[in-house]
This record gives C-alpha cells, sequence and structure tokens, in this order.
C-alpha cells in the first residue's frame, strides 16, 4: 500500500519534470563559496562571504574596479580640498534605493553614523580618521567628509562604507539599530535584491531589473552560492551540472578534475595577495638573523608555486602588482640547501640541534604540504621540527603574544584597501603587533617612522620612494620570507563563460571573473583572515575591498 | 586438585572458542594488528615515510607493486603510513578503555553494592551522560580546551565509564541476591571482602566482553574525531586524518581515503568480531 | 493509574537529565580559554569593538550569574545570540534542526524498514546461509565508521553510477519553502508539489542510507534475537500445536512482542545517530543542526554550542520518552515493571 503510493508518487513528479517546459532563457550562475554568509548587514560584514553579498545588495559612494582605481558608484564626482582633509561626494540625482525612493546626503550620513554606532565590520577602518558627526550633508546630493588628520589611504577605504536606506532602517529600528531587522533584510541600492538565503547551506540573489545604474547586455539574471568546502561536494555538483563556477578557493586537483570534465575551463589571475612565512624575530631561534636568512635559503620556492600551490614569483615584501611601489632592485630569495648549512654555521645556535616550530592552518591541505616540504629541508640542516597545525580562531589568538608566537608562521596578506599603505602598516607596523598580520614582531623604530611618513603625505613618488626603502630594509632582516603572490584560479563551464565577456568597467553590469587588489585564499578557517574581495561583485564592475 | 582442574578448564574454554569461527578469525585480526603496530618499523616497506619525506614527483601515485597501497598527496607509501597509523588507533583505545572501565566498574559496583544515595546518584550521572551523544561532547570539550585528539578522547572517556558502570551495577544486583553472598554478609566478611573477593571475580567475564568490543567502538569514533580535523600532530599517520585528507581527491585517487578507511573498519571490526566470541563462550548473553 | 505513575517518573528523570545537562554544558562552555567576543569579531576587530561586545554578552559578569541568565534563558526557551550568524540560537535551531529531524526519521524508518524483515528472516531460517548473512551483515555495519559509509556512497552513486545526488536537500534553485511542518518531504506532499517532495526523497536517500546502516544491523540483530527468544514460549509452542498457520504465528504472536526490544535498543542508540548525523551532514552538506552544530564549535560560538548540545539532549529524552510510551502500548507487562527498573 505505502510502496504502491511511493510508485504512483515518484512517476508523477517524474512527469511533471518531463512536462515542465524550460523556463525563459535566464543567465544563471552558480557558485560554491567555501564558507558561510555570517552576515549581510552592511555595517557588520568582516569576511569574504559577508562582503560577497553585501557588495551585490548594496552599492557605496564610490567602489573600485578591477584594476584597482576608485570609480563612481553612488557618488558621481567627489573632490578633496588642497590640504586633503576634507572630501565632498556630489550625489548622482538619479540614484534610488531599491524601494525606488531617492538616495539622499541624509542616508550617506546615516549610513556613517550607524556604522561608527555599531562598531564592528569595517568601522575600525575609519576609527581616529572621521569623528561622530565630521559627515554632514551640505544639500540634498552633497555630502561631505572631514578627516580628524591627513590620512592618504583615506578615499580607498570609502567604498567599505555602504549606503542604507535611512527612512526604512529607522522603521525597522528596534531595540539595536536595526540590526535585528537588517540580518535578515535589506535595505540598500545594489543592482541584486535578496531572493533566498538559508544560512548553513545557500543564498540566492536576482538582478533587480529598475536598478538605477546601467546594466551591459546580457548581464547574469541570478547568482546562487552554494556553501561547501568540501572538494568532492564541488566535483559531485559540477558532474551533476549544477555548478557553474567554482570557488577560487578550490585545490589545483579540483580544478584540474573539473577541467577533465570537459565542460569547464579554468581561468588564472594573478593578484596581489602574498603568501609569507612570517619568521617570529622575538623568540630563539628565529631571534638570529642568519637562522631567518637559512629558513629563507631552505625554502624550496620552485616547488610550492608549481606543484603546491599556484603563484607568481615574489621578491619583495610588497607583490609586484603594486607597479609604482614595487622595489626592482632587491634580489628575488632563492633555494640553496649549501648557503642555507652556511648561515646555519654562521649563526650562534651552530653545532647543536636547533628546535623550531612550524606551524600553518590545520586541515588546509596544502599548508600542510608545504610545512612537510620545509620540515624535510630543515631536519636536514640539524633542526629539530615540531609541526604545529592551528584552528584559524587559534591562530589569531597565538598571535597576540610574542611567546605563544610559533618560529614559523604561513599567513596570506591581501590589501584589504586598494593602497599599498594596507600592506605595509597592517602587517609591518608596531602598531599592528599582536595581530596575525603581524606575527614577525618586527617592531622596528626606523620602519615605523618611514610608514608614518608615507601614510602622511599626498605625493605618490615621496610614497614610491619610503616604500621603496621599507622593501629594501625588510629584505636585509628577513623576518618575512616572500613565497609567493596568489594566482587565483577559477572554473567556468563553457556555456557560462560565452555569456560572459569579462569586461569590468564601472557601468558594466556583467560578472566579472578578474581577481581585483585584494584576494585572500582557502578554506573556511583561512578566508576568515580577511575580507577577501575578488569577483564579489555579481553587479558586475568590480571588486571593492576594505 | 585445583591446577590440574584449572587447565583442563581453560583447555576446555579453548577448545570452545576454537570451534567458533567468528572468535577465532575476530582474534587473529586484533593479534595481527598488535604485531602490525608493534613490529611497523621492521615490516613496514617504507618506514621512513612516517617522517619528514616529501617527494613531490611520486605524488598521487595508484597502488602497484611497489607501492600496494599507492602514495598520497606527498608522495608517501600509504601501506606503511595505514600501519603506523594502527599504532595511534589502538593507543586510543587503549587510553580510553584504562581509564573508563575500572573506573565504570567501580562505580558500577558502590552503586549495586551500598544502593541509597550513592545508588542514586551514581545512577543518575549515568542517566545524564548517556543522554550526550559522545561524539559531539568531545568534539566540544576539544574545541573549547585545547583542539588536540588526545583531549577528544579524555573527553570520550569521561562519558565512557557509565556503560560500564550500568553493565556492572546491574550484574551487582543480581549477584546479591544470591544466596553465597548472603551466607558471606551472615558470616561477617568485610565489604571489601564481598566487592572484591565475591561480586567482582563474577563480573570478570562479562567485562572482558564489553571490553573487547568497545575497543572496536572507541576505535571508531577516534577516527571520526581525526576525521573530522582532530587528528594527531603530522607528519604523524592516523588512519582517520588520512581518510578526511584522502576524501578531497575522490573518485580519481580513490585510494587515498578507502584504503585506510577499510583499515579502520577491520581493526574495528576485529575486537567486534573477538568480543562476539567470548560472549558465547562466557555465556553473557546481554552484554552488548 | 498504574500507566500515569510511570509516566510521571519518566518525566521527572527527563527533567533531571536535562538540569544535568545544563550544568555540564555551562561549565565547559565557561572554562573557554581564549576570548568568544574577539572570535565573533573577527581578526580585524579594535580592542574597543570587542570590549563593547564582552559587555553586550554579560561575558564580564560573575559566573553565576552568567550561569543565571543562561538557565533563566532555558527556561523561558531562549538559547541566546550566536556570535557567527548575528541572529538568535532558537531562530537559528529552528531553520536548521528541521533538516536534521527529516534525516534522522527517514535514518529510523528505513532501519526499521530493512532492519526488521531482516531479523525476521534470520530468525526464520536461524543457523541457516539467510541467518548467517544478517549477522555479518548486521557485525560489519556496526564497525564501519559513518564518514566511510558516506563517502563510499557518495563515490558509488554519486560518481561511478551517477544516479543519486550528493549534495543538499533540493537540486540548487529548487523554489520552496517548507514552512507548514519544516519537513520538506511532507510540506512538498501537502502542497501537492510532487516534483519538489521527488526531488527532496532522491537527494535524502544517500546520506538517511549512510547513517542507518549501523543502526539497521542492531535492528535485525535484536529482532532476531527475541524472535529466537518469543518463539520458546508456552504460548507460541501451543499455538504450533494448535496448527496456527506459520505465517500467521510468527507475525501475529511472534512479531509483535519482538518488536520490543528493537524499540528499546533504538532510544539508547539515539545518542550516537545523533553523533552519526554529525558527520553525514558535513559530507553531504546537509543543511541541519548537526552542521551548524560544527561550525558553531570551530568557530567557538558559545551560545551555539550550548544550544545545539542542548538540542541534541532534549532530543534524545523525548525520544526514549515516547519510546517509553510506544513500548507500553505495544507490550502491556513493561508500564507497569518500568523498562529501567
Amino acid at each position: 500500500m505505502t510502496k504502491r503510493f511511493l510508485a504512483t508518487t515518484a512517476t508523477l513528479a517524474f512527469a511533471t519534470a518531463l512536462m515542465a517546459g524550460p523556463a525563459a532563457a535566464q543567465n544563471v550562475v552558480t557558485m560554491n563559496t567555501v564558507q558561510i554568509f555570517g552576515t549581510i548587514d552592511p555595517a557588520k560584514i568582516s569576511d569574504y562571504t559577508d562582503y560577497m553579498a553585501a557588495v551585490n545588495l548594496y552599492d557605496s559612494l564610490v567602489t573600485v574596479d578591477s584594476s584597482g582605481n576608485l570609480i563612481p558608484q553612488i557618488a558621481e564626482s567627489w573632490v578633496v580640498s588642497p590640504d586633503a582633509t576634507e572630501v565632498t561626494f556630489k550625489l548622482r540625482a538619479d540614484a534610488t534605493f531599491t524601494d525606488g525612493t531617492p538616495i539622499l546626503a541624509s542616508d550617506v550620513v546615516y549610513s556613517f553614523e550607524r556604522l561608527l554606532r555599531i562598531n564592528q565590520g569595517p568601522a575600525n577602518l575609519f576609527a581616529g580618521v572621521v569623528e561622530p558627526g565630521a559627515v554632514t550633508a551640505v544639500d540634498d546630493t552633497t555630502v561631505s567628509f572631514k578627516l580628524s588628520k591627513t590620512f592618504a589611504p583615506f578615499m580607498a577605504t570609502v567604498p567599505a562604507l555602504m549606503i542604507v536606506n535611512a527612512d526604512l532602517v529607522e522603521s525597522n529600528k528596534g531595540a539595536d539599530d536595526g540590526q535585528t531587522w537588517l540580518a535578515d533584510n535589506v535595505a540598500g541600492s545594489g543592482a541584486y535584491l535578496l531572493d533566498s538565503w538559508d544560512r548553513g547551506s545557500q543564498m540566492v540573489i536576482k538582478r533587480y531589473a529598475d536598478y538605477y545604474g546601467e546594466f551591459l547586455e546580457n548581464p547574469i539574471d541570478e547568482v546562487r552560492w552554494i556553501i561547501t568546502n568540501d572538494e568532492a561536494t564541488v566535483k559531485a555538483l559540477a558532474a551533476s551540472g549544477e555548478l557553474t563556477m567554482s570557488s577560487p578557493f578550490q585545490s589545483p586537483d579540483t580544478h584540474k578534475a573539473l577541467v577533465d570534465m570537459g565542460r569547464f575551463r579554468m581561468e588564472s589571475q594573478p593578484t596581489t595577495t602574498a603568501f609569507y612565512l612570517k619568521l617570529n624575530s622575538k623568540s630563539a631561534p628565529t631571534d638570529d638573523i642568519h637562522i631567518r636568512r637559512a629558513i629563507a635559503y631552505a625554502t624550496d620556492y620552485a616547488t610550492i608555486r608549481e606543484v603546491i600551490f599556484p603563484g607568481e614569483p615574489m621578491t619583495t615584501v610588497l607583490p609586484a602588482g603594486f607597479a609604482d611601489f614595487w622595489n626592482a632592485d632587491v634580489p628575488a630569495p632563492t633555494f640553496d640547501m649549501a648557503k642555507a648549512a652556511e648561515e646555519v654555521a654562521l649563526s650562534s645556535y651552530a653545532g647543536q640541534q636547533i628546535p623550531i616550530t612550524l606551524s600553518y592552518v590545520a586541515g588546509t591541505l596544502f599548508e600542510e604540504e608545504i610545512s612537510l616540504l620545509m620540515q624535510a629541508n630543515l631536519e636536514s640542516l640539524g633542526f629539530v621540527v615540531t609541526q604545529q597545525p592551528e584552528p584559524w580562531n587559534r591562530v589569531t589568538e597565538i598571535a597576540a603574544d610574542v611567546a605563544t608566537t610559533p618560529n614559523v608562521n604561513q599567513i596570506f596578506f591581501g590589501p584589504t584597501y586598494p593602497s599599498p599603505d594596507s600592506m605595509f602598516f597592517t602587517q609591518f607596523h608596531s602598531a599592528a603587533a599582536g595581530t596575525w598580520a603581524s606575527m614577525e614582531w618586527l617592531q622596528d623604530p626606523a620602519i615605523d617612522a618611514l610608514i608614518d611618513q608615507a601614510r602622511a603625505t599626498g605625493d605618490v613618488a615621496e610614497q614610491a620612494r619610503l616604500y621603496k626603502e621599507v622593501q629594501a630594509l625588510m629584505a636585509e632582516n628577513g623576518v618575512a620570507v616572500p613565497l609567493l603572490a596568489q594566482t587565483v584560479q577559477h572554473t567556468w563551464t563553457s556555456a557560462c563563460r560565452a555569456s560572459v565577456p569579462c569586461r569590468c568597467s564601472p557601468s558594466t553590469m556583467t560578472w566579472c571573473v578578474t581577481a581585483g587588489p585584494a584576494l585572500d585564499p582557502l578554506t573556511e578557517a583561512r578566508a576568515r583572515q580577511g575580507p577577501a574581495l575578488q569577483c564579489a561583485r555579481a553587479s558586475g564592475a568590480t571588486q571593492p575591498i576594505w | 586438585m585445583s591446577e590440574l582442574a584449572a587447565l583442563s578448564n581453560s583447555y576446555q574454554n579453548w577448545y570452545r572458542f576454537s570451534r567458533n569461527p567468528t572468535a577465532v578469525i575476530g582474534l587473529l585480526i586484533v593479534v595481527l594488528s598488535l604485531l602490525a603496530a608493534l613490529l611497523a618499523p621492521y615490516i613496514t616497506p617504507f618506514p621512513d615515510h612516517v617522517g619528514a619525506i616529501v617527494d613531490f614527483r611520486n605524488r598521487h601515485q595508484p597502488p602497484s607493486l611497489e607501492h600496494w597501497f599507492g602514495t598520497d598527496n606527498v608522495g608517501r607509501d600509504i601501506l606503511t603510513r595505514v600501519i603506523f597509523g594502527l599504532r595511534v588507533s589502538l593507543m586510543l583505545a587503549f587510553v580510553v578503555l584504562v581509564i573508563a572501565v575500572p573506573f565504570g566498574t567501580a562505580m558500577g559496583l558502590l552503586a549495586g553494592y551500598f544502593g541509597g544515595w550513592t545508588e542514586i546518584v551514581i545512577m543518575r550521572l549515568t542517566d545524564i551522560a548517556l543522554a550526550l551523544p559522545p561524539l559531539i561532547m568531545a568534539l566540544a570539550v576539544a574545541a573549547v580546551l585545547e583542539p588536540s585528539l588526545m583531549n577528544a578522547m579524555l573527553a570520550i572517556a569521561s562519558l565512557w565509564w557509565t556503560w560500564h558502570t550500568r553493565l556492572v551495577y546491574s550484574m551487582v544486583r543480581q549477584i546479591r541476591a544470591l544466596e553465597y553472598v548472603e551466607a558471606a554478609e551472615t558470616l561477617g566478611a568485610s565489604k571489601t571482602h564481598i566487592l572484591f573477593r565475591e561480586i567482582l571475580p563474577n563480573c570478570v567475564s562479562a567485562i572482558a566482553v564489553k571490553t573487547s568490543l568497545d575497543a572496536g567502538f572507541v576505535i571508531l569514533i577516534g577516527a571520526s574525531l581525526s576525521f573530522l580535523g582532530l587528528g594527531i600532530q603530522p607528519p604523524t599517520p592516523d588512519l582517520g586524518t588520512m581518510v578526511s585528507d584522502g576524501a578531497s581527491f575522490l573518485p580519481d585517487y580513490w585510494w587515498e581515503s578507502l584504503l585506510p578507511g577499510t583499515a579502520i573498519l577491520f581493526v574495528a571490526l576485529g575486537f567486534n568480531l573477538l568480543g562476539d566470541g567470548l560472549r558465547d563462550l562466557f555465556d553473557v548473553e546481554d552484554v552488548r | 493509574m498504574e500507566f500515569l505513575g510511570f509516566l510521571a517518573r519518566r518525566l521527572a528523570w527527563s527533567l533531571l537529565v536535562l538540569f544535568g545537562l545544563s550544568v555540564v554544558i555551562f561549565v565547559i562552555a565557561r572554562v573557554v580559554p581564549g576570548d568568544p567576543a574577539r572570535m565573533a569579531l573577527g581578526p580585524r576587530a579594535s580592542a574597543e569593538q570587542v570590549a563593547d561586545l564582552q559587555e553586550k554578552l554579560g561575558l564580564n559578569l560573575p559566573l553565576y550569574q552568567q550561569y543565571a541568565r543562561f538557565v533563566g534563558g532555558l527556561a523561558r526557551g531562549e538559547l541566546g545570540q550566536s556570535l557567527l550568524t548575528e541572529r538568535s540560537v532558537n531562530l537559528d535551531i529552528r531553520t536548521t534542526f528541521p533538516a536534521t529531524l527529516e534525516l534522522v526519521l527517514a535514518t529510523v524508518f528505513i532501519a526499521f524498514l530493512f532492519g526488521v524483515p531482516l531479523g525476521v528472516a534470520a530468525a526464520r531460517w536461524k543457523d541457516r546461509w539467510p541467518d548467517n548473512l544478517v549477522r555479518a551483515f548486521a557485525i560489519v555495519a556496526a564497525v564501519m565508521p559513518t564518514f566511510f559509509i558516506a563517502l563510499l556512497l557518495q563515490v558509488l552513486a554519486g560518481y561511478v553510477l551517477q544516479i543519486l545526488p550528493t549534495t543538499g536537500q533540493l537540486p540548487t534553485g529548487t523554489e520552496f519553502e517548507a514552512n507548514i511542518t519544516g519537513l520538506l518531504i511532507v510540506d512538498a506532499l501537502l502542497t501537492g508539489d510532487l516534483n519538489v517532495a521527488f526531488e527532496a526523497m532522491r537527494h535524502l536517500l544517500l546520506p538517511a542510507l549512510a547513517l542507518s546502516l549501523a543502526t539497521m544491523g542492531q535492528v535485525a540483530r535484536i529482532t532476531r534475537a527475541s524472535m529466537i527468544d518469543v518463539s520458546r514460549q508456552d504460548y507460541i509452542e501451543a499455538a504450533r500445536a494448535f496448527g496456527v498457520p506459520d505465517r500467521v504465528r510468527l507475525f501475529k504472536y511472534q512479531l509483535r512482542p519482538a518488536f520490543v526490544p528493537p524499540l528499546t535498543i533504538m532510544g539508547l542508540e539515539f545518542a550516537s545517530l545523533i553523533g552519526g548525523a554529525f558527520v553525514v551532514e558535513l559530507i553531504f552538506s546537509w543543511p541541519g543542526m548537526a552542521a551548524y552544530g560544527i561550525r558553531a564549535i570551530t568557530q567557538k560560538d558559545l551560545n551555539a554550542i550550548m544550544g545545539v548540545v542542548m538540542v541534541s539532549g532534549l532530543f534524545f529524552v523525548m525520544v526514549n520518552l515516547l519510546i517509553d510510551v510506544l513500548v507500553g502500548f505495544v507490550d502491556p507487562r513493561i508500564r507497569i515493571r518500568g523498562r529501567r527498573a
């Protein structure tokens, strides 16, 4: 009886499936992400998935194109005062929220004040730079930001301020500044609308046809994100035809397996995300410069880049993608075991067994591979290696104290706003000590001074000179061994690609795969390193970053 | 009298045991696994592959005459690592049981023999422990403390003793009612004498059966935990981690996860069959 | 009356277990080294941001006050705010639990659907090949690591045969809101959306099968044992002597009482079933509570961890209560004896 019922149901369902005609030709992209979307509240977003969603649902005053240039979005133009302490934005008169109401200067003020009140996510970018009350509406379409000090990278941080619909949020304010409401609802002006969101498994956004900006021909109508960081699942989804695009954080083997299926092609894009071995300069034995040099010589760069993790060679602590600021005179590190042995002999630890800890993010297969490679090479030099895999959230904890920071740490770091300041200040300035990005414990006043000078000047040539000097000094002290600049790999179905001309200009509303200045790596844990934003933008244009 | 009788008795037992094919297979597997784990450095083809060795040119090689189980993602021999991985599994089972069995037995004896508040407190504790999924508890505890396999297994041990308590408790309740215990009590035998001389020996076979069955299940839980990311420090091999690492290469390099998985199955099966065999031998039906 | 007393005792037991659970969970959650607020905000947060959140979450209150807050919340059925999803844990669990419930129900269903007949067959042909086969299956199924079965099924059905989907609950992009009972298949059938119901069943099959094998083996083993046990009872002998046909005897007189032990076993197995669901949900990307729990654990999302463990415990207790009642109906003798005596 039950069995018969089931059989009937199945047959019926099958028939229904057959009869349902093909839906209207829609341009749908299905992509996997390696971690969940934590929040879509623009005042709380903190990692790459959060940002990927928010940037499609909300617009900012300005945004960033694929080469890292600022381009207009809600603002059509802006003026920087001569002393660089005031920026005035002129809003587009035709810009509207997705409920049809116009975007006013007061919405910008409200969004900014709300961001500071909640004090999470991107708020720290503005801390000490723009005080509460320093953003004012001059008239309905003019808004002014007064800076409390000269801060050269300020403009680069503006894309992180996403504009919310003040009236809408106010009417759903509740007791927590609309946090509860905005956790599930959108009050923005983005080119896409939130269609459905199942926190553990997927998110779907759909194109908003009445978007005030322009769509290019053949825009993406719908984006479905499937949340899984399991390589086998990604392959299964690809095999069943459900997946049209892989996340950039799959292993090279998975990309290859997808390409082997025949329907997929892979695109590689260089990025400015750097991958380092960060050596704790305040604990034995990596407090000895010769030991640090020995480690740099004992690193098999070519194998890492070519076999384990795709990347471009990196010669200084700054990826060559920052062309204007990159110091070409710094010699590239080399793999040379003989020289490594010489350096060990020069060190104060010569002639003894040298205990050393190698740390990496637990569960990240390629980092384990690199760590094993390092272990094999270091042990032949007389080191006694302890592997220390740590879950990502533990890494942030152990980085807080010099005593708990391991000797050697594999760290990815990409700029969080499109300025070399993001690379230098956040990693090598003393103010950053105690964070995962700064596990070298460098604390070098000379380098601090150079970075501070670069922050305070608006002169790009002078900045370049200062940053090049920092790179030379960093090569000298050897606390951060540059392994590679990440190459990001996306895999697309061929069919999908045909409809996706990769044109990234402000007004093209097409999905773009090009990786921009910031790209963060791998795996659930890893991605929490921070906002990584590539191709986040279904709405086309670009990959904003902060 | 006793020596000869004991001898013929144990011979009889062995005879009955050896007539039970599953039990013998179980014993064989267990002995084989123990030996393999002990002698791993001498019997494995590439004993140095448990240490800091990488050979990227030989990664992902399918099973062959040289590498019976193929090679993994950094080119190490999987058979070697599986055999060494047995060490971790067996050690975990040992650690958990060496804590849980004596403690659980003692609690069971106390609860069953003394009754009253002792019984209520101990048995309600086991009720609570029973309601906690061990895997989830171990994960939660390990997440909260230092995330290591050892911590997770200690969490397992802290729940596992309750099963032995319940077993021993129910046996003590039965045995207590028997005449000879009552007789001993009336004769003024001390409590310790009665507990350890009269009651405990009668529980031993049941405890042995349960311990053998448990060993298999503890190995499974340990493997699940390392599969979920609570493994042992690399490059030391452990089976659950090998399965989970290999799983990202499914289905193309199937040997990297499926063969270590089979090894887990094999060991756990051995202990289970042995336990089953012992149960038939000692005729203790209700021990699971 | 007897039955009511029995129920009351069982209820008291359940409450006690839940209270014990709350203490255990709270103690575990509050010995955490490291700072949940910092972890929630991510590595880029400033010290003020962290202090702010600590205050909001009451992490700077003395321990006993925090426990009072926790238990007070529990009593009102509030599990607090998840640091990870920024929503109340209640809401998170309410949205993820139905998927887990569906998986577990299907698992139990499959386990009994195949386990009982297997056990009956084994008992009917005791010591012949069907018996041996069933016993071998039961033993192997019991020691197959759940993750290993799941991976095997995934490779076999998903890649080699390519007959069943291996991820999620529905094909991506299926538009369907399960908002009547929350159970996808049930709601799809209720709304007459047969296509969705069919797809949901297809997706459910592999994970439920992976999770059910061990239980199925247990059910078969216990059914077999109790069938044999019952067949030795006098009234069966009498039925045989009176010439009651084999089939009638087997199903009417033997199976019903023989049903009790597998049901009881089910109750005890339940905790490990929930544990197994953690692994299965992860492998099959099943959007359930277990997957949520794993995330909570890796991110040290304390409220969510406590919520998930608490709800798992509650689930266990409820199921056991339900089984007690069921067993009472199937076999009236039990009501009076109480099964945990």
